[in-house]
């Protein structure tokens, strides 16, 4: 998956599978996680959000399974 | 040369390789300083010199204090002089070489010296040879690199020995990060044992993984590994197939059967090498086991018409299903016969009897039938293009097999045998090894033998299979005793040496040892380094996360070093799991623990794929 380089106090990289529904998110130690079923709408509002660690944080941690990949 | 900065004290006791200081009243505060640096006096472990002439002896410190007082001065001066106990390890010439062993004995009245960082920087600092690398840096001398022979590594082995936690991975990530350099060593050969499948993520630009049932989804580098259990000999055979026999006859006879069906294969398709004349029953030469297993099983179970005419096994008896065909079983994919009961009555004219012969082996038969039908044992049984047909003809021979494991283009192969069940998990690394060893030795005068391309067998997790009731524990002393002459070494890794058989670590010329904490593993290593230093090993409990003390062949001096952990992404997958992140939720790197509300309705059936595909990766997963 493509991802996308963001500054954030904590994520490297975003992707996004949309066929999938899949959101893949590269962490500043190295770590590459997908979360499984994120909407469109929701990689949108990461995207744009003045912290992407915020958004993350609070609207998908806890929310979505993910896998560690 | 008492107004000398370094000056510490004078010999006033030398017994056998332990001498006895006492210290100047100058140097009384604590700290002194050399070049504008600063050091502290009489930290354990640290060097001192004793110049004599045209050497300077070098020693360490091993006790400070009222204990390291002489018993003959304890009654005359409980406090009185500072005492000092040091330890010799070597000299040095003037001109800078250093080596292990001492020429002459100081004694008493000369003088002790510390070793300054430009003393340490002559002895430790020569990276200008390439067949040193480095690992880190000296503890406390940051300028100084931390370098080791690779010559005396990998030919006198090396352990890796600490707690859990302590940086072991670390360690062994920095050293073959530093070994599989292709510009410093093209031909460099390193297979690492994996069985947690911990190094594939760390190692995965340099190596070629071989994993049991390897995810073959697209992007991932994973490799099938196969262990043809044709290569196997007789003993390994029966221990991963049929297990112990009841009696000696019956496995003589199954080891006739498995020679006579090698000797068929070998008539039909010759192989180079190797003659019927030449041949013993541990050669190894494809065989087809399904058909032996099916042979052997008719032998054992089957009944057959007694009153028929002709050979017995002619009049197989079978049972029939309900479409009145026999159930004779499939010799491919090893479904088992189904035969009718024996019977023997007055008015019945039709009389079914057990086959003639002796052979009691139903119960290996049926274990065997098991695994050929599981395909966790898919690996050595069908192991794909090694797979014999029924004639004993390969698609491939064992060359190409061994090329991929030990010749390839990448300078490291990682076999993970996280995938292996469990309780043939020790036959299988002992045969593994047996197979290189054995190759690698007859081939030896070849330019891929191990002569002329030495190899690096790293054991991790090695307390698991090198205990002393383990079957791997023979074939991994032999290489430690004999691998040196063959071009053999082996870097054993293990959080509890304790468990380690002792042959095996008393072989090992070089020790990383790292924090550990537990005093039965500290006495076997203390006990197991060549060197005598108990004064270095006591402070194994307090060594800091990610420091070692590097002892033995490979370095000129015993080392406390700080190892260079190679960049986060090419470190091993051994990190502790988070159970509460000490950054908060929004800088948090990491998405679970126990701080994180987890998600409604979690999914356990992809928990349930995993365990059942034995692989982390399911199929949810997007690749590229």
């Amino acid at each position: 998956m493509k991802r996308q380089h963001v500054e954030s106090s904590n994520i490297a990289s975003i992707g996004y599978d949309e066929k999938s529904q899949t959101l893949e998110i590269e962490f500043l130690n190295g770590g590459v996680y997908q979360y499984f079923d994120v909407s469109v709408n929701i990689y949108n509002s990461l995207m744009l959000a003045a912290s992407h660690g915020q958004y993350l944080a609070q609207h998908i941690k806890g929310y979505y399974r993910y896998i560690k990949v | 040369m008492h107004n000398k900065s370094t000056y510490l004290g004078i010999i006033q006791d030398v017994k056998g390789t332990t001498v006895s200081v006492t210290l100047a009243n100058e140097s009384l505060s604590g700290l002194t300083y050399v070049d504008g640096e600063g050091y502290r006096i009489g930290q354990i472990g640290s060097f001192v010199k004793i110049p004599i002439g045209y050497v300077d002896l070098f020693g360490i410190v091993t006790q400070v204090g009222a204990s390291a007082v002489p018993e003959n001065q304890v009654a005359t001066q409980p406090y009185g002089n500072r005492w000092m106990t040091i330890q010799l390890i070597g000299e040095g010439q003037r001109n800078g070489k250093f080596q292990r062993g001492i020429s002459q004995y100081p004694t008493i009245s000369d003088e002790i010296h510390l070793v300054s960082e430009s003393d340490l920087q002559r002895i430790y600092g020569q990276s200008d040879k390439p067949y040193f690398v480095k690992v880190g840096h000296i503890a406390g001398a940051e300028s100084i690199p931390a370098l080791i022979d690779i010559n005396k590594l990998i030919t006198r082995h090396s352990a890796i020995v600490g707690t859990t936690g302590s940086g072991k991975s670390t360690t062994v990530a920095s050293i073959l990060n530093a070994l599989s350099d292709r510009e410093k060593y093209p031909s460099a050969r390193i297979l690492v044992f994996d069985i947690h499948g911990e190094y594939a993520q760390a190692l995965k630009n340099k190596a070629n993984i071989f994993k049991v049932n390897a995810d073959k989804t697209e992007g991932s580098i994973e490799k099938d590994l196969f262990i043809p259990f044709w290569a196997l000999n007789f003993e390994e055979l029966c221990n991963v197939s049929l297990g112990a026999f009841g009696n000696e006859k019956d496995e003589n006879i199954v080891l006739e059967r498995i020679l006579l069906a090698k000797l068929e294969s070998i008539k039909s398709y010759p192989k180079d090498g190797i003659n019927v004349e030449t041949m013993n029953v541990d050669s190894p030469v494809a065989f087809n086991l399904n058909k032996l297993w099916y042979e052997l099983y008719i032998e054992c179970f089957a009944t057959y018409y007694s009153r028929n005419s002709g050979n017995p096994i002619d009049n197989l008896a079978y049972e029939r299903d309900g479409s009145g065909s026999e159930l004779k079983g499939n010799m491919e994919t090893a479904i088992s016969p189904i035969f009718r009961k024996p019977k023997n009555e007055k008015e019945d004219n039709e009389k079914i009897n057990y086959l003639p012969g002796n052979l009691n082996i139903g119960q290996q038969l049926l274990s065997l039938g098991a695994k050929l039908r599981i395909p966790r044992f898919n690996f050595l049984f069908k192991p794909g293009p090694w797979t014999p047909g029924p004639d004993g003809k390969t698609e491939e021979d064992l060359g190409s097999l061994i090329k991929e494991w030990i010749g390839s283009d990448k300078p490291i192969t990682i076999l993970d045998l996280s995938g292996v069940p469990i309780d043939i998990l020790n036959t299988i690394i002992g045969v593994l090894l047996r197979i290189i060893y054995e190759g690698l030795f007859w081939a030896r005068n070849l330019s891929q033998g191990g002569k002329n391309r030495p190899l690096l067998i790293l054991m991790e997790e090695a307390h698991n299979y090198l205990n002393t009731e383990s079957s791997a524990l023979s074939i991994v002393q032999k290489i430690v005793k004999e691998g040196r002459k063959y071009g053999m070494g082996a870097m054993i890794v293990s959080q509890r040496p304790s468990e380690i058989n002792s042959t095996i670590l008393s072989q090992c010329g070089t020790f990383f040892a790292l924090r550990l904490a537990n005093a039965t593993d500290r006495a076997h290593i203390t006990s197991a380094v060549t060197d005598n230093l108990e004064g270095l090993t006591s402070m194994l409990p307090i060594l800091r996360t990610g420091e070692a003390i590097i002892l033995g062949e490979a370095v000129k001096l015993p080392m406390r070093t700080l190892i260079e952990a190679p960049p986060k992404d090419k470190r091993p997958d051994s990190q502790d799991p988070i159970i509460y992140d000490e950054k908060d939720l929004e800088n948090s790197l990491y998405p679970g623990g126990w701080g994180i509300k987890m998600e409604e309705n979690p999914n356990y059936d992809e928990f349930v794929e995993a365990w059942r595909g034995q692989s982390p990766f399911i199929k949810r997963i997007i690749k590229e």
